[in-house]
């Protein structure tokens, strides 16, 4: 079975699962939610300050909601060694890793839809003529979170303490990502709202390179 | 010379690094060794 | 007694060093005595980027073959790295507040070198709580593989963006220039650390491979009081 449809199928059993009980969504949208208000009470959310703080305050807080929401992406195969099943299918292991990635790309972007107009409402950031270039942002910096952020929950799903592991290992790797994201949410909230080259060349740049080493990579990172 | 203490420092700082690990890892070999010795010695009786 | 030369050699070429960076290397015009930190600093990040590229050869090395000195290489190079990261930060420090009046800001080039910091650390505590050993090194391996993905943008950081930190001196293009004699002395203090890397380097591996010799003779002992107890209950049955 080809690698494409493989993972077309694989994503639509990862979303079958998620939402028939919604609980992973629910409980990410509102873990940010509650960020994004904690953050409010630690500097004051006036419109000059919410251009420059909001960025920033945005993608740690879709950084936090997806460490946590990553986590549960190998573990849930872990209680049925549904895994070790999979694994005896003829399915290739990048076709598993994609479905995943696909899957918790769709459901982090499902939260980021609900939470982007909150924040705007919140914290007076106006968001009228750029929310295209917004959502394009969104997308290449979510892509290479879900990437990197799959690979290191299967590499933390053996390991103890695997709650902890996954955003200690997954943080520090998706800081260059991060800073390229705020950089160019930043650059869209400004007075002149413009596509930064730069920055979009490099959250591109780190998806490509990333996808690359995990296709590399996913035969061992779906081992015995 | 000025600032002579953060060069003194910084020099003590590169040495101290690779020595204080340096010892770390003797510390540990020579234990790991009296414990393979005495495996060994176990496994050899029994 | 081969340890006991090597020693002594090491401890000779760290000398030999010193003494060209404090008393041969010329005076430089803006910082004076504490630029000297600039030799064993450079030496720091240099013996970083060998220890991290043993690393990620070591780590692709146990992927192709399964042999475990692989990762016992790549286990000990990363520790080694990590060590000469910290002296290599802590030097960094130590040199910029007397010369910028700071210690620390969180330009393109320290940034980027302390998430490689932490990148290995993360690299250590994850084969901390991995037991298998097998599945240790191959996990530990991947991960490695994916840390070293950032080592290179450490390197460029101060190329591609202007920082506070100092643009490059050496490949930097035509902008960059060190003093000739200033530049024998770095290579100098590059070719004393070097060896003191690899011995330390060497010792590590060693000390894996020890640990490894331990646990299998612990493995050993327990199979043979299994055996013990299972003649004894078989005995008295």
């Amino acid at each position: 079975m080809g690698t494409g449809r493989a993972a077309a199928i694989l994503l639509a059993k990862e979303l079958r699962l998620e939402f028939r009980t919604r609980e992973l969504l629910t409980g990410t949208v509102i873990f940010v939610l509650v960020v994004i208000v904690l953050f409010s009470f630690a500097f004051d959310p006036t419109s000059a300050d919410s251009r420059r703080y909001g960025p920033g305050l945005l993608w740690i807080a879709f950084l936090f909601a997806g460490s946590l929401m990553l986590h549960p992406s190998f573990a849930r195969e872990q209680t049925n060694q549904t895994l070790d099943a999979l694994r005896m299918t003829p399915v290739s292991p990048f076709a598993i890793l994609l479905g995943k990635m696909l899957a918790n790309f769709i459901f982090l972007a499902i939260a980021e839809a609900v939470l982007v107009p909150v924040f705007a409402v919140l914290y007076n950031v106006p968001l009228g003529g750029v929310a295209g270039r917004l959502a394009l942002v969104l997308a290449l910096g979510t892509l290479g979170l879900v990437i990197t952020g799959t690979v290191f929950s299967a590499v933390s799903a053996h390991a103890r303490m695997r709650e902890l592991l996954l955003p200690l290992l997954l943080l520090p790797i998706l800081a260059p990502l991060l800073i390229a994201a705020v950089e160019a949410t930043a650059a869209l909230f400004a007075e002149q709202p413009a596509l930064d080259p730069t920055w979009l060349t490099f959250l591109g740049g780190f998806d490509i390179v990333f996808l690359t080493a995990s296709w590399l990579l996913c035969d061992f990172l779906l081992e015995e | 010379m000025t600032h002579f203490r953060f060069l003194f420092a910084a020099w003590m700082v590169a040495w101290a690094v690779f020595f204080v690990y340096e010892l770390t890892i003797s510390s540990r070999l020579s234990r790991l060794r009296d414990e393979i010795d005495r495996l060994k010695q176990q496994l050899g009786q029994k | 007694m081969k340890r006991l030369s090597i020693s002594v050699l090491a401890a000779a070429l760290i000398f030999f060093a010193g003494y060209a960076a404090l008393f041969v290397a010329p005076d430089e015009s803006t910082m004076h005595a504490i630029q000297r930190v600039f030799y064993v600093h450079v030496a720091l990040w240099s013996a970083m980027y060998t220890a991290l590229t043993i690393a990620l050869i070591a780590n692709v090395a146990w992927l192709a073959t399964r042999q475990m000195k692989w990762d016992w290489l790549g286990v000990s190079a990363v520790e080694v790295g990590v060590v000469s990261c910290t002296g290599g930060l802590a030097t960094g420090v130590l040199w910029g507040k007397p010369a910028w009046g700071i210690w620390w800001t969180w330009d393109a080039r320290l940034t980027t070198a302390f998430i490689l910091w932490l990148l290995y650390i993360a690299y250590l505590l994850l084969r901390g709580l991995l037991e298998d050993p097998e599945r240790r090194a191959t996990l530990s391996a991947v991960f490695g593989i994916f840390a070293s993905l950032d080592a290179p943008l450490v390197y460029v950081s101060n190329r591609l963006w202007r920082t506070q930190h100092p643009a490059p001196v050496m490949f930097g293009g035509d902008n960059s220039y060190l003093d000739p004699t200033m530049a024998k002395v770095l290579v100098v203090c590059i070719f004393a650390i070097l060896p003191v890397m690899i011995f330390v380097l060497v010792d590590r591996y060693r000390l894996e491979r020890m640990r490894h010799e331990a646990e299998e003779l612990r493995l050993a002992m327990e199979d043979r009081t299994e055996e013990a107890n299972r003649v004894v209950t078989r005995s008295t049955a």
